[in-house]
């Protein structure tokens, strides 16, 4: 047996979320009481289930102060609402995991801060596309497509690649791109300077600005006013062009906004 | 909302059992051995390896050698998972400051966020201190050289405060109703004020929406108020803290107000 200190102790810690989380009666009725205030016969139609048990459901949340009664409608106390949204970004940043499982389970996720990858439900809308036997260069292509379209890039660019690099700058020539911010390591700084080139059309380029970084870091994150998009590294520390993320949406630039960001501060901590 | 059962199980799994959240916050600290498990957490063996086991079935860790390891996916659920139950606990701890009353104004984001408030401190009074929320404020504001305040009501204090910090050649942004900021600025020193304005050191935006909160943010510390849902303020109850995160918090809360009444 576990000693009865120990299990006091998680009992304690974990005794609120398991409240919610263990009944899938009571989380459903958390969210259908999330859109409004909700009698019982609108309860009843949504969740299919007897009266009895939604009453019983009910009344355990109003005695643990998330859901009041007012008249003949049930809606959500302060403390419920607060509680609920929280949930709803849990539900969510499981759905993100699901959606794109493959993508999360193979990478190195070290350098992702703890606070950005609490906020993956931002990524909820984003696909992830992968380099086939019959296509080797999918994901490659899908990235050049997306960076050819764009007129203002923040990139942090973790690997040295003369096909990104010549890439990046026929984008420049084009005068697609106007402006350029490029996190990058010394190491990789060093190695652009050696190659004349890309010395001149990056490094010396006035609407490209460098950002050196300390840190080795294992994130490729590109994104633009238009799109976002992440490659990542495998845990043996190889780094995998084959899987990338993409998204459009707002919410998912801002997820990348907020990780360069975060990073951008910590490196200048 | 994507609530499917997949999602609805995969949490429950690891949700019901608290053995398995310690397990797993113990191996993502660092990877280890059934034994080595049981000795950090005086849970029994049989229980460790038979949780174990259910964890590397359900893809949640890998056995590498001898040590057990957390799986980059399980490392988010957890992660996740963590962040909720840090915030329904937080909702629990502060529940007489939440409960009852208006959070409105509060984002989105803040509520999604809540959990940035960990180490606050709920400040209530207490009859034998009725002035006890308001005194602990004016400290922390007296002190400061830089403050951006919410104030929904008047304070007779406030004008001296917004003195102090100006004549120390600090900063004050305020956002105020515009019912009650005639006299605010009516008892400002006229010749402080008036070269604090020109200089950008002083800013107030007299609004007319409600405000239905009420937050200050100097450089070391934030506090929070909210209305009753009966409408009044509750002047008995504030969260205060020191905590960088929760100043950001309030940062961000403070610009989506201004956004929102100006």
């Amino acid at each position: 047996m576990t000693t009865q200190q120990t299990k006091n102790e998680l009992n304690k810690e974990f005794k609120n979320m398991k409240c919610i989380l263990t009944s899938s009666m009571r989380t459903k009725l958390l969210l259908s009481t999330y859109e409004g205030p909700q009698n019982l016969e609108d309860l009843r139609k949504k969740l299919k289930k007897p009266s009895a048990t939604i009453l019983h459901g009910l009344k355990e949340l109003e005695n643990i102060n998330l859901i009041r009664k007012i008249q003949k409608n049930y809606e959500l106390t302060s403390n419920g609402y607060l509680l609920t949204t929280n949930m709803i970004k849990l539900i969510e940043n499981w759905y993100s995991i699901n959606k794109c499982e493959e993508f999360w389970n193979n990478h190195d996720l070290n350098d992702i801060p703890e606070r950005i990858l609490k906020e993956i439900y931002l990524l909820k809308n984003s696909k992830y596309i992968h380099s086939t036997t019959s296509n080797l260069s999918n994901a490659f292509n899908t990235y050049i497509n997306y960076i050819s379209n764009s007129t203002n890039l923040k990139i942090i660019l973790p690997i040295y690649s003369e096909n990104h690099f010549k890439h990046i700058i026929q984008i420049l020539d084009n005068n697609n791109l106007t402006r350029l911010e490029l996190m990058v390591n010394e190491e990789i700084i060093n190695s652009i300077d050696k190659n004349e080139i890309f010395k001149e059309k990056i490094l010396n380029n006035n609407k490209v600005e460098i950002i050196c970084i300390k840190k080795k870091l294992k994130i490729f994150l590109t994104y633009s006013e238009e799109f976002m998009s992440l490659t990542l590294f495998f845990k043996d520390g190889h780094y995998d062009d084959s899987q990338i993320l993409i998204a459009e949406d707002a919410n998912a630039i801002k997820w990348s906004s907020n990780l360069y960001k975060h990073i951008l501060e910590e490196n200048n901590d | 909302m994507n609530f499917d059962n997949d999602i609805n199980n995969n949490i429950q799994f690891l949700a019901k059992s608290e053995i398995r959240l310690k397990i797993l916050s113990e191996l993502y600290t660092q990877p280890n051995t059934v034994r080595g498990i049981v000795d950090l957490t005086k849970i029994t063996y049989s229980s460790v390896s038979s949780n174990i086991s259910k964890l590397e079935k359900n893809n949640y860790l890998k056995k590498i050698k001898n040590n057990y390891h957390v799986t980059s996916i399980a490392e988010v659920y957890f992660k996740t998972l963590m962040d909720f139950k840090n915030s329904a606990n937080l909702i629990d701890e502060y529940s007489a400051f939440w409960n009852k009353h208006n959070l409105k104004q509060l984002s989105l984001d803040s509520m999604r966020t809540i959990t940035d408030l960990k180490d606050s401190e709920l400040i209530e009074t207490t009859p034998l201190d009725i002035y006890k929320t308001h005194n602990i404020i004016k400290d922390q504001l007296i002190e400061s050289t830089n403050m951006k305040a919410i104030f929904p009501y008047l304070h007779p204090d406030y004008p001296g405060i917004i003195e102090t910090i100006l004549g120390n050649d600090g900063y004050v942004e305020i956002i105020i109703p515009k019912l009650i900021s005639k006299e605010l600025i009516s008892n400002i020193d006229p010749v402080l004020k008036k070269n604090s304005i020109k200089e950008n050191k002083l800013k107030i935006y007299s609004v007319q929406k409600d405000l239905e909160l009420y937050l200050t943010i100097c450089e070391n510390n934030m506090s929070l108020g909210l209305f009753k849902n009966d409408g009044s303020f509750d002047q008995n109850r504030i969260l205060i803290s020191d905590n960088p995160h929760s100043k950001n918090w309030a940062e961000t809360l403070f610009e989506h107000v201004k956004k929102q009444v100006i």
